[in-house]
């Protein structure tokens, strides 16, 4: 059981990852606390359902439409919204992603009405033993998913010139901009980014939450909670803290009552922020003027 | 500084050249001026506000008014309550909270389970209810009390959802089931829509004028101080975490009425209602739409919270996209919030009046002070 | 006759160490000055002094008692009132209302001022009458209304002063009070500073880079260079002592 849970645990938590990755990918660019973050994704879901029932599409073939889909409505946001905000305070930023996350919500409802949805898998969900644990098909594919996009964002920050672009705007964008970086076009890159991860969040919980427009609403709050616990700077440390939630919720879940699942997360949040404001892998201030 | 004063000083001090009583005079005068002028201007203030309450309050004697108005009115009543608590975090003190559903949640319960066990009466409740919401309110600054930004918002998001788990999970709060409220009755009479209006009305024209002197008093500007720059405020002797929780709680307080109002208005609380998210950003759209730092902005964007949707009730989708809408509109085009946008005519021409009366000022020498520092220095 | 002194005050910053035993101790009534090249460590010192940084090892004492336990907010309440080296006030507000939060000491209880009791009424009609006053003495009562971050930066710093005065201190620190500051603005400030110190008793502390403020108005003069004390004197025995000037090398006017 144990094994089990820490699992499901573990499966959950790289769907979280992709979340909290977003979450702090756009903060460190550009300052933002994205709050529409799991709408993408939410959005990213229904197209891939579309597709799927009634363009008759390949499961494949529609993920793979639903991720272009996200990521221009990541660059759209960027362009329309933020660009014009783009030097306010962070109160600003956070509350126009709060209009977003408003309208993706009303769009959402309107266009496809407001009950849940089930979202088919496109493989046998009956489960399979690994390791003496019974692991469910849909758990395993999850977290292959999680990692291998996790590689492919390594590979991206390590090699590619726009991913080491990217980490010199967030290390200094004034330097950058100093050194012939396009910021803005690496502004636009990282709402695009978020839209990639938002839509495969989306589409890989769907199955599990059901597709609706509330669907990644408590996502996105453990995304935050996963975010914070890297200091809202760490991509690795958001990774381990979603990882983390996963299993301390679904371990509460098990031994402790379904009811205690959803309330692991909040409960780890305050706490920690209350014993460690700056986060688990944050950067530590010294408080000198 | 009236001339009387001055002879109390011990002659003429060395360094400071004597200055002639006339230039003195003169610039007490003007001094006396532009108080007098301040003063009529807060005059001007406090009589739009007595203003807008009395014909809040004589409004359902109009012909045109019907009944069900008083309860639409009500809700925006509740929801300004609201938005007032989270302007004293948000806009006074810079903490920024996405979690006031949360202390709605408290006022609102506090008052149902006081109702359906005790049967008690409504004026009790309310007090019950911002007694709830300030302690848990207190707590939270405490807990809170190293956080800033953004951390902050996050933080307060998760409190939101924690108190949501807790009224889904917790067997006395039942869950999405609910609890009816027995009909609200204040001091003993029972409320219908109407009388429920004039009680809304009355504790909101209470804490209005809380809040009015709570943004103008030496606390209100301790907030502020906290808000622009911690260093400063404190190297000013503004004590971070009294002022910090001070905030947080009168903050918590506010919402907390706005709950037990709002459980009595609906009869009925339940976790579907309060366990999500969307009071507390509905809370926070209509303080920064309002305008998070002005007296009137809750009034502005609660009644824009609360009216859109009642419009466009059958497209309640819609609802989301215009409010969403707007808000990015307003923070494109008027990030102070649409009441800076109202109040900047008004304030452009008190200024001019202010700079009509300062330009003649001439200078005066430095009068002596020391015999007005009562730390006994000569 | 010791007003406000340090000794033994040892700060480090990761492996850098910023100040290494340092000592100083300054007289009641007197202005004293804190000099030395930059990065000698004398905002950290100043820092430590006004408690809005601890030190690894020293302490703090305030006429004699150790106040290495207070908080920066607390200094007030002892009477002791810093400003900083940029300039830090409240920018959108008005420069009364930075005067106002100066004086929050004297603002009294918080709760009465919430509820708006009688004793706080007149006790908030004093702190405006005092803010004034303040502002009159540093020749702001034609600015109290102007936002301060459309000040001249001259007056900025005076707002920043008179903030610093507001709370009735009786020890002032000054972190390089004329640092940006024209040679008209200077010499204002200068016989600001020493107003302050002569007419109203006030003890002075001021870190400086600008010798000729230094040397004119200074009763004594600490310098420290490497986060170490140099050398100590009177502007005079400091203008001669090779050291200093070897420190400086060329630094100086």
């Amino acid at each position: 059981m144990f094994g089990q849970q820490v699992v499901s645990g573990l499966a959950a938590g790289s769907l979280y990852a992709l979340t909290a990755v977003a979450v702090v990918v756009v903060f460190r660019n550009t300052r933002t606390i994205n709050l529409a973050q799991g709408d993408i994704g939410m959005i990213g879901a229904f197209l891939a359902l579309l597709f799927i029932k009634h363009w008759q599409m390949n499961y494949y073939a529609a993920m793979a439409l639903a991720v272009v889909a996200c990521m221009a409505l990541g660059v759209l946001i960027e362009r329309t919204v933020m660009r014009r905000i783009a030097n306010a305070d962070w109160l600003t930023l956070f509350t126009a992603t709060l209009g977003v996350f408003y309208i993706l919500h009303g769009v959402a409802g309107w266009v496809w009405g407001r009950d849940t949805k089930a979202f088919p898998v496109p493989f046998d969900p009956t489960p399979v033993e690994i390791l003496g644990t019974v692991v469910s098909f849909g758990h395993l594919t999850n977290m292959v998913w999680a990692a291998v996009i996790g590689l492919l964002l390594f590979m991206f920050f390590r090699y590619t010139k726009q991913g080491i672009a990217m980490r010199a705007v967030t290390d200094d964008p004034e330097t950058a901009r100093l050194m012939g970086i396009p910021v803005p076009s690496i502004v636009t890159l990282t709402w695009a980014m978020a839209g990639f991860l938002a839509a495969f969040a989306g589409i890989l919980i769907a199955p599990i939450v059901y597709v609706s427009p509330q669907m990644m609403d408590e996502i996105l709050i453990k995304g935050y909670v996963a975010a914070v616990f890297g200091g809202l700077y760490s991509i690795p440390g958001a990774i381990l803290g979603a990882l983390m939630i996963g299993v301390a919720e679904n371990l509460a879940g098990g031994y402790l009552g379904s009811q205690f699942k959803t309330a692991t997360a909040f409960v780890l949040i305050v706490a920690l922020l209350a014993i460690r404001p700056q986060g688990l892998l944050g950067v530590q201030t010294r408080r000198v003027i | 500084m009236s001339e009387s004063r001055r002879l109390g000083v011990r002659g003429p001090l060395p360094g400071v050249p004597q200055s002639g009583t006339a230039s003195v005079r003169d610039a007490e005068r003007k001094r006396a001026a532009i108080a007098s002028l301040q003063a009529g201007f807060r005059r001007q203030n406090i009589f739009l506000v007595a203003s807008l309450f009395l014909t809040a309050a004589l409004a359902p004697a109009l012909p045109f008014v019907e009944d069900w108005m008083s309860m639409q009115a009500s809700l925006v009543i509740i929801y300004i309550l609201a938005a007032q608590g989270v302007s004293i975090l948000t806009g006074q003190t810079g903490l920024v909270t996405v979690g006031h559903g949360g202390f709605l949640a408290i006022g609102a319960y506090t008052s149902a389970l006081l109702a359906k066990y005790f049967a008690v009466d409504l004026s009790l409740s309310i007090v019950a209810g911002a007694v709830m919401a300030g302690l848990i309110g207190c707590l939270l600054g405490l807990i809170f009390l190293r956080l800033a930004g953004a951390f902050m918002a996050i933080g307060t998001l998760g409190f939101a959802f924690f108190i949501g788990t807790i009224v889904n999970n917790v067997p006395i709060f039942e869950g999405r089931d609910g609890i009816q409220m027995p009909h609200s009755r204040i001091f003993g009479m029972l409320l219908g829509d109407t009388g429920f209006y004039y009680v809304a009305l009355a504790v909101l024209a209470l804490t209005t004028a809380f809040v009015y002197i709570l943004l103008r008093s030496p606390v209100g500007r301790a907030f502020r101080a906290l808000r622009d720059s911690e260093k400063a405020a404190e190297s000013s002797g503004v004590n971070r975490l009294f002022y910090r929780t001070l905030a947080f709680t009168t903050s918590a307080a506010l919402t907390g009425i706005a709950g037990v109002l709002n459980a009595n208005i609906t009869g009925y609380v339940s976790a579907e209602t309060y366990g999500d998210i969307w009071y507390s950003v509905d809370f926070l759209v209509a303080t920064v739409v309002g305008g998070s730092s002005a007296l009137m902005g809750p009034f502005v964007g609660g009644a824009f919270i609360v009216m859109v949707p009642f419009y466009l009730e059958q497209l309640a989708d819609f609802a989301f996209i215009l409010k969403g809408v707007v808000l990015i509109l307003v923070l494109q085009f008027a990030p102070a919030g649409v009441c800076d946008v109202i109040a900047k005519p008004f304030r452009d021409l008190r200024r001019k009046q202010l700079q009509r009366i300062q330009d003649d000022v001439e200078k005066t020498s430095p009068p002596a002070l020391a015999a007005l520092f009562s730390r006994g220095r000569q | 006759m010791t007003h406000i002194s340090c000794q033994g005050v040892t700060v480090k910053f990761g492996g850098i160490i910023a100040c290494s035993e340092l000592a100083l101790s300054v007289a009641e009534g007197k202005i004293y000055g804190l000099i030395g090249p930059n990065g000698a460590g004398k905002t950290t010192l100043f820092n430590v002094l006004s408690r809005f940084q601890n030190c690894d090892s020293g302490s703090v004492y305030f006429r004699g008692d150790c106040i290495d336990c207070k908080r920066p907010h607390d200094m007030v309440r002892l009477g002791i009132s810093r400003t900083f080296q940029n300039i830090n006030l409240f920018s959108a507000q008005s420069t009364l209302e930075n005067i106002l939060v100066g004086a929050h000491r004297l603002a009294g209880n918080p709760f009465a001022n919430m509820f708006a009791l009688p004793s706080a009424r007149k006790n908030q009609r004093m702190l405006l009458a005092r803010a004034h006053e303040v502002a009159e003495l540093l020749r702001l009562e034609n600015h109290l209304e102007v936002p301060v971050r459309n000040l001249p930066y001259g007056h900025q710093k005076r707002v920043e002063l008179a903030r610093a005065l507001a709370s009735e201190p009786e020890v002032i620190l000054l972190d390089e009070p004329v640092a940006g500051c024209n040679s008209q603005e200077v010499e204002e400030l200068k016989d600001f500073v020493r107003v302050i110190n002569k007419e109203l008793g006030i003890t002075v502390l001021l870190v400086e880079h600008d010798m000729s403020m230094v040397m004119e108005i200074c009763d004594y003069i600490y310098v420290i260079n490497f986060g170490a004390n140099l050398a100590e004197g009177t502007p005079a025995e400091i203008r001669k002592n090779p050291k200093v000037i070897a420190a400086y090398l060329g630094e100086e006017e």
